[in-house]
């Protein structure tokens, strides 16, 4: 027996040290040597705090969480703090939930107006990319390691010079055109130090046309702001106001109230969509137009006239638009029945003139200062001869001294003719800071890598110039540096990124900001920073700007190429982000790649079907894609999106998860801000005999005849609100309903109406229960695992196709044919009426998916956990179980929020509170499409839309019971346009 | 030996054109030349056993890639999420119920033309039931939790799920395993000690000796024997209707449409017995080719089961006429695509009417006397029901469910070569295990002959 004092103590328990002091450090200040004692001690403490810690550490300033709960997201454990993500230039202020210091979910700020708590599918998703395991972590000059030291001796002085010249000449900086603040003053110093260096803004998606536009019709670049809310009338050239472009989310949830028909006598707005491919806006217009791209300055055209001929504008020649006279003489009369009630939008895809013309019409239609505002554009004007075509130019004249390239992928982007990788490669001084080591990278001499922006300080403006600033969750996981550092390194100033978003703040705020730093940290948002209207009046007329518009694309039998941004990976930048790319695009439910959309007559014109080999060929160049026939496309166009076709390796920093998925349509691109960046015509299409196959979630698109996804136009509504007699409510049973028990029972409801499928939920309830990716082969299999998917039918007529997204999710039927034929009761139901599933229970029999009417079940086909990077693992939500190989799962209802609502009330001793449980993807819904609370509660929302006119259970027929009910969609046609039905 | 059978035999005789037994050989003959098989392997026994023992290890080498990595490396997906795996256990189970039927049900029917093939049925339905009972194991997302199927006293305090069907059909397969090994067993108990007693080589004698259970075949012994040979028929019969009524049960309790029938037990019992007769046919013909055993197992015994799968494929015409009548009759949109539509014109309709085509038009050559008793039409029909019979439980299962109520979750099903190396090796372990009995185990019941042989005999003398 030892002496109990003699016995070693805990050593966690008399180490007091802050865990923040690196303990080498601490052990060399504690004793100066170490002891046999002290070294084990140290070694136990270590270990101890390691498993504490985790392998993420905090940033080392301290940073400020968001201190108002957002209702529902009641945080125990969790805390969450405000930062906001800038895609495009423009910020989205959100919510980031952290478990003992990792980030595990990317959720919307409510106070900021480009979100109002929503969050898009890129925001949520970028969560994966920060623990992306394939980021870049190493400085390297050519193939060689180097470190931030060397590069940051480069941007001293004495470098400079011999590179660029005293005053910079030779100084060329790429970025990405920004609306932050801190990034323009930071590069306002750097110009003060090199009065002659050259910066360049160029991002693929950034076009001048709307900036040029807004120039020519109101003598000033105006950029709109709209306000969907009071609007009768939307009418959008190619605008996907719905989907994933800045401010969709705001500009989605306004949409959505313009529309919120509670009873048949609510106003109910009307969407007229004119566009190529079918987009999210337009699965929700109530009258679609399907055009080659060149028809739509015309239709434009078209419809000035037509709107000047009934208003005070004056005489507009009039352009022809064969085929369309009826559609635009109905459109033009109800615009102007409306005025002051309707709003035009013009997509960033739209030549200037369409632009000029629709702002024109909405001045005259009296929407300005009701449905749409005008500001001075946040993200500041370029000056002149400053694109990545002056660049180009600027490195052929042998006139670049060094390059900076901040960001962005201009190798990979660039329009093939600039041959701007070679160029790019030729440079003996260049460096890019970047999260990968992708195309441009490898071009450079020098490589950074960057930051997410989870890990950095910054700031960013939204798209109604409302200042936000970004704030870092964790601290760098794979070292990287900010951009505004190399901006401050270049400027000669020395501070930390912190320092310097915090001073450039301080200063401004005596210049008269009203927030204080800590505050616009805490809120995430500077309360109020929306910028001003400015006033406009008509400069240029709007018969100058219909003389612009250019002629149609030829006659019909010559094809036309149109490439917008995926709607999943957007302009590539999110190719490596496995969510992202397994997230089935809203129209098509493609997965994991590109293909050429195409109308079903243009297929069979072409002689291919779904899934052959098309050569598209432009300008010389050519690229191999599959065809995919899709509902309501143009014909006589082909739509190609832009960001697949990476390239990579599968080194350090490599995107070998974007490598070679899909075809690169960045290379029949036309020069940058030419007509043909967006729409390419003259081009030539050669089935190549093969085939391929492609991940798509879902084979067919027509509902038989079944009631699943019910829809009627509001003059239905109006004469009968009983949109789906008898398909909600109990069957005939031989056995007495049963009471529930005292306890709240949950139920969800989601309006058809107002669901756009944009897919954020899809991505929210991925994120929230740690929903594994299976893979391009997955999806082919048909095992991919998302809980929620949204289905997409076609209903109307094959011409104008009726399209219909139906959010699918586990019913949680009260009498459940999943339960009952669990032979081993790993499926139960839950006294408050979840239909429960027993992981660890499941042996994985796979009876309760071949019972389940909804085929909402996901079954663990593999170990797909166990593919998991070290680093991914940190993205896991720790109050939701990693399945393992095996077992069947499905959507909980996020029971795990409920049963932190149930503990967080009972330690207070309350009920749990209306509303105080939200779901992800409740939570993420821009338009709150999805309704989600307690039956068991009078006067909740759910249970008073249960019992809605519109409310139906999909499959009532079967007797399941379910708890989800929908809420049938309502569509609202123009009577001159649609012959009424019988 | 009753009455009633010695009544029965003269009619019997003068039935059939055919006799039940060619010659009356005398008992030791008869004992000797059926246990001549026991002591040398026929020509080419050696090439076959060793063929189907690598297609038995491949099937077990994939059934292990599938365990090691689960069930993903199957075709399977959802909606599919049953394929292969369900489809051979119950084309397994059907095939074992001949057996059954032959040695218990016809023995309480006093069929006695049933004695000379009762053992070749007896241990097939036990191969049979083999190759069965490892598909549903194998089919789990965890096997290694097979037994949380089974009501066993645990501390998790926890039962099956009662009201499943598929507790019901662990304990149903695992009961019918039980008797039909103790029924096969039991029979072969004599003839163990016939060959004990007959055969040279101390260690074969060793071996018969210790499986005979010490059988001296005293006449209180026989008493005995036969009274708990009769028996356990008795509890084998009920066997053979409600083992493959609870199977059927496994798709009868879903809502599914194509699987939400009350037809299915019937259905599926008179399918069963239809596919195990095929399979009886495909192995009595080559074994009495090989073994030279034509006086044995005569024209007579493959006539009388031809005439068996005519009768039973035309009660499967009948189930699939009810099938769909009852579908559209019964109204349902579902149910009327599911077996109106989806079955005849959608993306399996190649495989349904192969199916009607086997099981339907095959056994119509059996109207005819004299295709009968011809040896290749005989063995070219029974494949193609068991063809038709394995297609049948592909069109109920994944026909159904590739095309079930949401059309949004609609696809198309298509295996993989690991579905296909395990059911091209399940059929190697059936010829591996069988190959294996033949040559060690009497396939012949001696002492039902011997007896058979006096029946006869006396029959003769006493006209």
């Amino acid at each position: 027996m030892t002496d109990p004092q003699d016995r070693p103590r805990r050593p966690e328990a008399d180490f007091d040290l802050p865990p923040d002091v690196p303990f080498d450090l601490r052990a060399t200040a504690a004793s100066g040597e170490l002891g046999r004692r002290d070294f084990v001690r140290l070694l136990g403490a270590s270990i101890a705090l390691a498993g504490l810690s985790g392998c993420v550490r905090r940033p080392r300033e301290p940073i400020l969480p968001y201190v108002t709960r957002p209702p529902g997201a009641t945080p125990t454990a969790a805390r969450h703090y405000a930062t906001s993500m800038t895609l495009d230039g423009y910020a989205t202020g959100l919510l980031v939930e952290s478990h003992t210091g990792r980030p595990t979910k990317i959720e919307g700020n409510p106070d900021h107006p480009a979100s109002l708590g929503a969050a898009g599918v890129f925001e949520q998703a970028s969560l994966l990319g920060l623990y992306d395991p394939q980021r870049a972590r190493t400085v390297r000059f050519g193939a060689r390691r180097s470190a931030w030291q060397a590069f940051a001796g480069e941007l001293g002085e004495a470098p400079m010079r011999k590179a660029a010249g005293a005053r910079g000449a030779g100084l060329h900086l790429l970025l990405e055109p920004t609306a932050s603040p801190i990034v323009h003053e930071l590069l306002s110093q750097v110009r003060e130090r090199y009065p002659e260096a050259h910066v360049h803004w160029d991002a693929p998606l950034a076009g001048d046309a709307a900036r040029i536009g807004s120039a020519s019709a109101f003598g000033r670049p105006a950029h709109p702001v709209y306000d969907f809310t009071p609007t009768d009338i939307v009418l959008s050239f190619d605008a996907d106001v719905l989907g994933p472009v800045p401010f969709g989310l705001r500009y989605a949830h306004d949409f959505a109230e313009s529309r919120r028909i509670g009873s048949p006598s609510d106003r109910m707005s009307r969407l007229y969509v004119i566009e190529t491919a079918p987009s999210v806006t337009g699965g929700m217009a109530d009258h679609r137009l399907a055009v080659r791209p060149s028809d739509i300055p015309r239709l434009a055209a078209g419809l000035a006239a037509r709107v000047a001929a009934s208003t005070e504008l004056g005489s507009v020649p009039a352009v022809p638009a064969s085929g369309y006279d009826r559609w635009l003489d109905a459109v033009a009369a109800d615009l102007v029945a409306h005025r002051g009630r309707a709003a035009l939008v013009a997509g960033e895809r739209q030549p200037a003139e369409v632009h000029a013309i629709v702002h024109l019409l909405n001045l005259a239609l009296d929407g300005v200062g009701r449905t749409v505002r005008y500001i001075e554009p946040p993200v500041p004007a370029a000056d002149s001869g400053t694109g990545l075509s002056a660049l180009a130019e600027a490195i052929r004249a042998g006139s670049v001294g060094r390059l900076v390239i901040l960001e962005g992928n201009p190798a990979y982007t660039a329009p093939p003719e600039l041959e701007f990788a070679r160029l790019l490669g030729g440079l003996a001084d260049s460096a890019y800071l970047g999260l990968y080591r992708n195309e441009t990278a490898r071009a450079c001499r020098w490589f950074i890598p960057g930051l997410h922006y989870l890990e950095s300080w910054g700031d960013g403006k939204a798209w109604d110039g409302t200042v936000s600033p970004v704030q870092p969750l964790v601290d760098p996981l794979f070292g990287g540096h900010a951009l505004i550092e190399v901006l401050a390194g270049l400027a000669g100033d020395a501070r930390r990124p912190h320092e310097l978003v915090r001073e450039a703040w301080r200063t401004r705020r005596s210049a008269g900001g009203a927030t204080s730093w800590e505050e616009a940290v805490q809120r995430g948002v500077v309360a109020g920073s929306a910028a001003p209207s400015v006033p406009v009046k008509p400069v240029g007329s709007l018969a100058a700007a219909v003389g612009r518009v250019g002629p149609d694309g030829g006659p019909a039998s010559s094809l036309e190429l149109m490439l917008p941004p995926s709607a999943t990976v957007h302009d590539g930048r999110f190719a490596n982000n496995p969510w992202l790319q397994e997230l089935p695009d809203p129209v098509t439910k493609l997965t994991w790649g590109n293909a050429a959309l195409l109308s079903s007559a243009t297929a069979s014109r072409l002689g291919v079907e779904s899934e052959h080999l098309l050569e598209i060929t432009s300008g010389g160049r050519s690229v191999t894609a599959p065809a995919l026939v899709v509902p309501g496309h143009a014909d006589g166009a082909v739509t190609l999106a832009l960001g697949y076709g990476r390239a990579g390796g599968r080194g350090e920093g490599d995107e070998a998860t974007a490598a070679g998925v899909g075809a690169n349509a960045y290379l029949l691109r036309g020069a940058a801000g030419a007509a043909g960046a967006w729409a390419v015509t003259g081009i030539a299409v050669h089935p190549l005999g093969g085939s391929t196959r492609l991940a798509v979630t879902q084979d067919h698109w027509t509902m038989d005849g079944r009631p699943i996804a019910l829809h009627a136009t509001l003059d239905e509504y109006r004469r009968r609100p009983e949109v789906a007699p008898g398909e909600r409510g109990r069957q005939l049973s031989l056995y007495e309903p049963k009471p529930p028990p005292e306890l709240p029972q949950w139920a969800m409801v989601i309006d058809l109406a107002a669901c756009t499928g944009c897919s954020a939920c899809v991505v929210a309830c991925q994120a929230e229960n740690n929903v594994p990716v299976v893979g391009r082969e997955g999806v082919l299999d048909r095992r991919e695992m998302h809980w929620l998917r949204l289905d997409r039918y076609y209903a109307g007529t094959a011409e104008e196709p009726v399209a219909l997204t139906q959010p699918m999710l586990c019913q949680h039927c009260e009498k459940a044919p999943c339960e009952y034929v669990c032979p081993v009761a790993a499926t139960v139901h839950s006294p408050d009426g979840l239909n429960e599933m027993v992981y660890n229970r499941c042996v994985g029999t796979r009876f309760c998916s071949n019972n389940c009417p909804y085929k909402v079940r996901r079954f663990n086909w593999f170990n797909y956990n166990a593919e998991v990077s070290e680093t991914e693992r940190l993205a896991k939500n720790p109050d939701v179980t990693v399945r393992a190989r095996g077992v069947m799962e499905k959507c909980t209802f996020c029971v795990q929020r409920i049963r932190e609502a149930e503990i967080t009330a009972e330690l207070e001793g309350r009920p749990v509170r209306r509303g105080e449980v939200r779901t992800a993807c409740q939570q993420a819904c821009p338009t709150q499409a999805i309704t989600f609370g307690s039956l068991a509660d009078p006067g909740d929302d759910v249970t008073r839309l249960r019992d809605h006119p519109r409310a139906y259970e999909v499959l009532h027929e079967l007797g399941t019971e379910p708890r989800v009910r929908y809420l049938a969609r309502i569509t609202n046609p123009n009577p001159r346009l649609t012959p009424p039905r019988a | 030996m009753t009455a009633g059978a010695a009544a029965a035999i003269p009619r019997e005789r003068t039935a059939g054109s055919h006799p039940l037994m060619v010659g009356r050989p005398g008992d030791a003959t008869l004992t000797d030349r059926l246990l001549a098989p026991l002591l040398r392997a026929p020509r080419g026994w050696g090439w076959l056993l060793l063929l189907s023992g690598l297609g038995a290890l491949a099937m077990f080498g994939a059934m292990g890639y599938t365990v090691a990595r689960g069930i993903g490396v199957w075709g399977n997906n959802i909606p599919v999420a049953w394929a292969f795996a369900i489809i051979n256990f119950v084309w397994w189970i059907g095939i074992g119920h001949a057996g059954t039927f032959i040695s218990a049900f016809l023995l309480l029917l006093n069929q006695r033309w049933r004695a000379s093939v009762n053992r070749v049925a007896e241990a097939m339905t036990l191969f049979a039931l083999t190759n069965a009972a490892m598909f549903p194991l194998l089919h789990l997302g965890r096997p290694w939790f097979f037994y949380w199927l089974l009501p066993y006293p645990t501390r998790f305090g926890i039962w099956p799920q009662f009201r499943s069907a598929l507790p019901w059909d662990a304990a149903a397969v695992a009961t019918y395993f039980t008797v039909s090994l103790l029924f096969w067993y039991l029979g072969l108990v004599p003839d163990l000690a016939s060959a004990r007693d007959r055969l040279p080589g101390r260690l074969r004698r060793r071996i018969y000796g210790v499986l005979a259970l010490g059988w001296r075949g005293g006449a209180r012994q026989w008493r005995e024997y036969r009274m708990g040979y009769l028996l356990l028929a008795g509890l084998a019969t009920p066997l053979v209707i409600s083992v493959h009524s609870i199977v059927s049960l496994d798709f009868a309790i879903a809502q599914l449409p194509g699987w939400h029938s009350t037809i299915f037990p019937p259905y599926f019992v008179v399918g069963a017995i239809y596919s195990g007769f095929a399979m009886v046919l495909l192995l009595v013909i080559p074994i009495r080719r090989l073994y030279g055993l034509e006086d044995l197992i005569t024209t007579r015994h493959l006539d009388n089961m031809a005439k068996l799968l005519l009768a039973m494929g035309w009660l499967m015409a009948y189930a699939y006429i009810v099938e769909a009548f009852v579908a559209w009759y019964g109204g349902s949109l579902y149910e009327r695509y599911a077996l109106l539509v989806a079955r005849p014109l959608g993306p399996y309709a190649w495989l349904f009417w192969l199916m009607i085509a086997c099981n339907v038009l095959t056994p119509q050559l059996f109207w005819s006397a004299r295709l009968r008793t011809r040896t290749p039409v005989l063995v070219g029909g029974s494949l193609l029901i068991l063809a038709g019979m394995w297609l049948e439980r592909f069109v109920i299962i994944v026909a159904s469910l590739n095309r079930d109520f949401l059309p949004s979750s609609w696809h198309i099903y298509k295996p993989t070569w690991v579905d296909l190396t395990i059911l091209g090796g399940s059929i190697s372990f059936f010829v591996f295990l069988f190959l294996l009995f033949v040559r060690f185990a009497p396939f012949i019941p001696i002492s039902e002959l011997r007896e058979l042989r006096h029946e006869l005999a006396g029959g003769e003398r006493a006209p």
